[in-house]
């Protein structure tokens, strides 16, 4: 076997130190079986006080608002209601979604509905007070016909823009930065029959501000984008509108491997597989869409950059210092001196180092003899734990059963496989090394699933169980756990003290 | 020399050797391949010329467009090339990562598209990459579009293997050297010079280098991204090592300040991992009285790498400050020296003062556009720090009112001007959103 190649986690306190808790880990799931959630709603509570920093540094107002479809607890949204209002928000995307909210401790005024949205929810949100992130004029006719037939108070609204790179007139000569076409949002140079729509409705709706919301790990783009609406909401200002908010999304990122040189080590060895100068590290050759042609490796690796320098706050404070296009001055500085307040969605990154997963080791056994490469199947599927579904490599931390067993052995190379009947119930198509063979009734916790990948794909195929989820916290020497759905931010955990 | 047309300049580059006293290597000669000098300045005006010639002079009505994915020297040539035969010339790229490079593209007529970053969210649906869209552009038969395909097509390898590598056993006075030393950008210099020192002399050992993979080198892949370029073929190399952006600096330094050769960041970092390499081998040589040569290529210049530099080693172009300037204005020191006004004050203050105070709005022209105080000059924060640097820029008997986003840059504006000996400048307490936020009237003229 070759030198083995690790992908190990990040992980900051105090996930950290709920890891090193092994037994602790194991009696929760042993007592409400796997897989099993894990949440520490504290953590959410220091990542918004972080994004908080930054809007500090470059002396801006306005909301972070949690992208509720990250993650779907209450432990976490009850958490960030208890908040400052005036910094943190929730962004809903769905009828239930925008109920919970509510439920949760959110008042109507800290709530954005986004996404495709049908009538229900546009009443709700517009009953409630809620701000709508408008997708289209489409959308905008059809809310404000509900607001004139309900007799409801006017609306507060955002406009979601897209297509920044065929905006005109300002760019620079000659270049064009391309960014890949989203289904959402109006696009920029439609942005007259939007205006209009927005001042013919005027009765019933409050326009607040401009919305992007960009598919893309390139601060340029962001950056480009976010001048664009600049622009856009000066237009407005000239059209006698009173816009004041500019919601630039999220995609910040998470930062999940700790060593660049391991993920370097990774990626390289992942060519040279698909190359064939190496063997295989991936379930039946899988090449993560690179493919060879003729020895010179063509396509795109489809994996989340998991080693990120700098991500989530630190990302947000890189886009706001970047030189802009155009007007030539940060972003920070223009969204400062054009007076407007900043809105961020940050779904994956205002929860990293919130939460585990954990799964019971159920079988071992060989896969490949003479790899030494083993099977190793879980109580707990692809659908309970979708970082691989979301291109996201990084090893889950083995927590042995016995005392003695974390020292010994050998590291070995495994395929995680789930609990369904299917050929394609794989929780890693990658070889994952683990610093020794684990045994049935171990368990493998895999850090940082809080954004996206704790319950995002999970579902009751075949009638396995699907994870139960639990909020935890660290009190002088132990942790206390509850139910996700019994979490309120008001008693410390396993009841009041005084 | 007499020549007709300026690609009638491209080759014959000079071969010189660098002073043993710069390297240090005792046993070894050493010998810079000014590619730099080359009429566009770099190596690739070669490829350029020798890939671009058929497309050009078949498209002799100067229809069509010079395609190519470069974010530099090759899309500089290209560009220029394309103009002289009345082409046009656009750059498809991953990221122009240095702006002077850019802006240069654009003066020489370029035109460029950005390819977007990576995906956030993983979309395994997308099949809308750029990339995609531009080799189906290509395919199309009405295309008017020129691919030269710098990183597939043998073209590019011929023009050194007919050039670059020629020149240098002939400047060798026949002999090949013992090493040839080339970063791997396309593979293009390498492979065709490698293949005809082999020819000549099967010894010769190669070295290739590439960038370091968490790194930035302009023009040099990292060691994955040369899998993707079809005319990388590991064969061709002796050894391939890695070089990092630090070694690269390095490398330009000595080369500029201690040779006398004006090269950017890939000529020295062939300089730095050639030496660092031979240096073992010169060790061996000790004592045996052999002598030995080697050859790196310097592929362009320093000029277009500025930007590179200041963001890496900004202490290499340190400026001492001159005159007054507010960036030497500690926040203590703003607060302890600055006066300040708050908005009902200076809302009295410039509607009954005797006389009345010069509002300055120090935000960008566009901001002050949008909506300012009404009365108010605007001039802009950089404009007034140069201002400053000559003296005094308003009348001592004028009150100043400075205004900012928030009251800290007029702050500290208002500490040096204080300074500088004006005896009534205020700064707005909280700025233009104090201003607002207190209800005061903003207008747009």
């Amino acid at each position: 076997m070759d030198v083995p190649l690790y992908l190990r986690p990040r992980v900051d306190p105090p996930l950290a130190s709920l890891l090193t808790d092994r037994p602790f880990l194991h009696s929760l799931v042993d007592a409400l079986g796997s897989p099993l959630n894990v949440l520490l709603p504290e953590a959410v509570a220091e990542n918004a006080a972080r994004f908080r920093a930054v809007y500090r540094r470059h002396h801006l107002t306005g909301r972070a608002y949690f992208a509720h479809k990250a993650n779907r607890s209450s432990a976490l949204l009850r958490r960030l209601a208890a908040e400052d209002p005036a910094t943190v928000g929730v962004d809903v995307a769905s009828t239930e979604e925008l109920r919970h909210a509510l439920g949760c401790g959110f008042t109507g005024d800290r709530i954005m509905a986004t996404g495709p949205k049908d009538a229900a929810f546009l009443w709700l949100a517009a009953r409630v007070g809620a701000t709508v992130n408008l997708d289209s004029p489409g959308e905008l006719e059809r809310l404000s016909g509900l607001v004139r037939a309900h007799g409801l108070g006017r609306v507060a609204v955002l406009v979601r823009l897209s297509g920044f790179e065929h905006a005109t007139g300002h760019g620079g000569a000659g270049t064009r930065l391309l960014s890949r076409r989203s289904r959402f949002g109006t696009p920029v140079r439609d942005s007259e029959a939007l205006l209009s729509a927005l001042e013919r409705n005027a009765d019933a709706v409050e326009f607040v501000g401009a919305a992007y919301h960009m598919d893309t790990t390139g601060v340029e783009e962001k950056a480009r984008a976010l001048e664009q609406c600049v622009l856009f909401m000066d237009e407005c200002r000239a059209r006698g509108l009173a816009p004041r908010a500019l919601d630039i999304g999220g995609g910040f990122g998470v930062g999940y491997v700790a060593e660049a040189e391991e993920w370097e080590r990774w990626t390289t060895a992942l060519t040279e597989a698909v190359l064939g100068v190496r063997p295989p590290l991936t379930w039946r050759g899988h090449g993560y869409g690179l493919r060879n042609e003729g020895g010179t490796v063509r396509g795109a690796a489809a994996l989340y950059p998991a080693y990120r320098p700098t991500a989530g706050p630190g990302y947000l404070d890189e886009l706001l210092s970047l030189p802009a296009p155009v007007l030539g001055r940060p972003p920070a500085t223009l969204l400062l001196e054009h007076l407007h307040d900043l809105y961020i969605e940050p779904g994956r990154s205002l929860v990293d180092q919130c939460g585990l997963s954990l799964a019971r080791v159920l079988d071992v056994r060989p896969a490949d003899m003479d790899a030494g490469q083993y099977l190793v199947r879980l109580a707990m599927n692809a659908g309970d734990m979708s970082l691989e579904e979301h291109g996201v490599l990084v090893d889950p931390v083995l927590l042995p059963r016995g005392e003695a067993a974390s020292g010994d052995g050998e590291p070995v190379g495994v395929y995680l496989t789930g609990n369904l009947c299917l050929e394609g119930d794989l929780l890693t198509r990658r070889l994952v090394f683990l610093p020794r063979l684990p045994r049935a009734g171990d368990l493998l916790a895999f850090a940082n699933t809080a954004g996206y990948a704790m319950d995002f794909h999970a579902h009751h195929a075949q009638r396995q169980p699907v994870a139960r989820t639990v909020a935890v916290e660290r009190r002088d020497d132990s942790w206390r756990w509850c139910p996700d759905e019994d979490y309120w931010p008001i008693t410390p955990l396993g009841g009041a003290i005084g | 020399m007499r020549y007709d047309s300026i690609t009638e300049a491209i080759g014959n580059t000079p071969l010189v050797r660098i002073d043993p006293a710069v390297h240090g290597l005792r046993n070894i000669d050493l010998y810079a391949k000014l590619e730099m000098l080359n009429p566009f300045g770099s190596v690739k005006d070669r490829p350029a010329w020798h890939m671009a010639r058929p497309h050009l002079e078949a498209a002799a009505d100067g229809d069509g467009t010079v395609v190519e994915l470069s974010s530099g020297n090759t899309a500089k040539a290209l560009a220029l090339l394309a103009g002289m035969h009345g082409a046009r010339f656009k750059s498809v790229t991953n990221r122009m990562r240095v702006p002077e490079i850019k802006e240069l593209l654009l003066l020489l007529g370029a035109e460029i598209e950005e390819l977007p970053g990576r995906s956030e969210c993983l979309d395994p649906t997308d099949t809308d990459d750029p990339l995609t869209h531009f080799h189906r552009a290509l395919s199309d038969p009405g295309s008017t579009y020129l691919h030269t395909d710098q990183y597939f097509n043998p073209r590019n390898v011929e023009a050194h293997a007919e050039g670059t590598g020629p020149e240098i056993v002939k400047d060798l006075d026949g002999r090949v050297p013992d090493w040839f030393v080339a970063c791997v950008g396309t593979a293009g210099s390498s492979t065709g010079v490698a293949r005809v020192l082999r020819e000549h002399d099967p010894r010769v050992r190669v070295l290739g280098l590439v960038a370091h993979k968490s790194d930035f080198i302009p023009g040099i892949r990292t060691i994955d991204e040369v899998h993707q370029v079809g005319l990388f073929d590991p064969a061709t190399y002796d050894t391939i090592e890695s070089v990092t952006s630090d070694e690269a600096i390095d490398g330009m330094i000595t080369l500029i300040r201690r040779c006398g050769m004006l090269s950017g960041p890939t000529g020295g970092a062939a300089y730095q991992g050639a030496v660092r390499q031979l240096r073992y081998a010169d060790a061996e040589l000790d004592g045996t009285g052999q002598r030995r040569t080697a050859v790196f290529i310097v592929c362009d210049r320093a000029e277009s790498y500025l930007s590179y530099v200041r963001q890496r080693r900004p202490q290499l172009l340190g400026r001492t400050g001159r005159g007054h300037s507010a960036s030497a204005v500690t926040n203590a020191e703003a607060r302890a020296e600055a006066r300040v006004i708050d908005v009902d004050d200076a809302r009295r203050w410039s509607a009954e003062g005797d006389p009345r105070p010069l509002v300055v709005d120090l935000r960008s022209p566009h901001a002050y556009a949008a909506l300012h105080i009404e009365g108010s000059v605007n001039i802009v924060d950089e404009v007034f720090e140069d201002l400053l640097r000559g003296g005094l820029p308003f009348s001592k008997r004028t009150p100043v009112l400075l205004a900012c986003p928030v009251g800290e840059k007029s702050l500290r504006y208002a500490a040096v001007l204080s300074r500088m000996g004006h005896p009534d400048v205020r700064s707005l307490a909280g700025g233009i959103v104090a201003w607002r936020d207190a209800g005061a009237p903003l207008v747009r003229e």
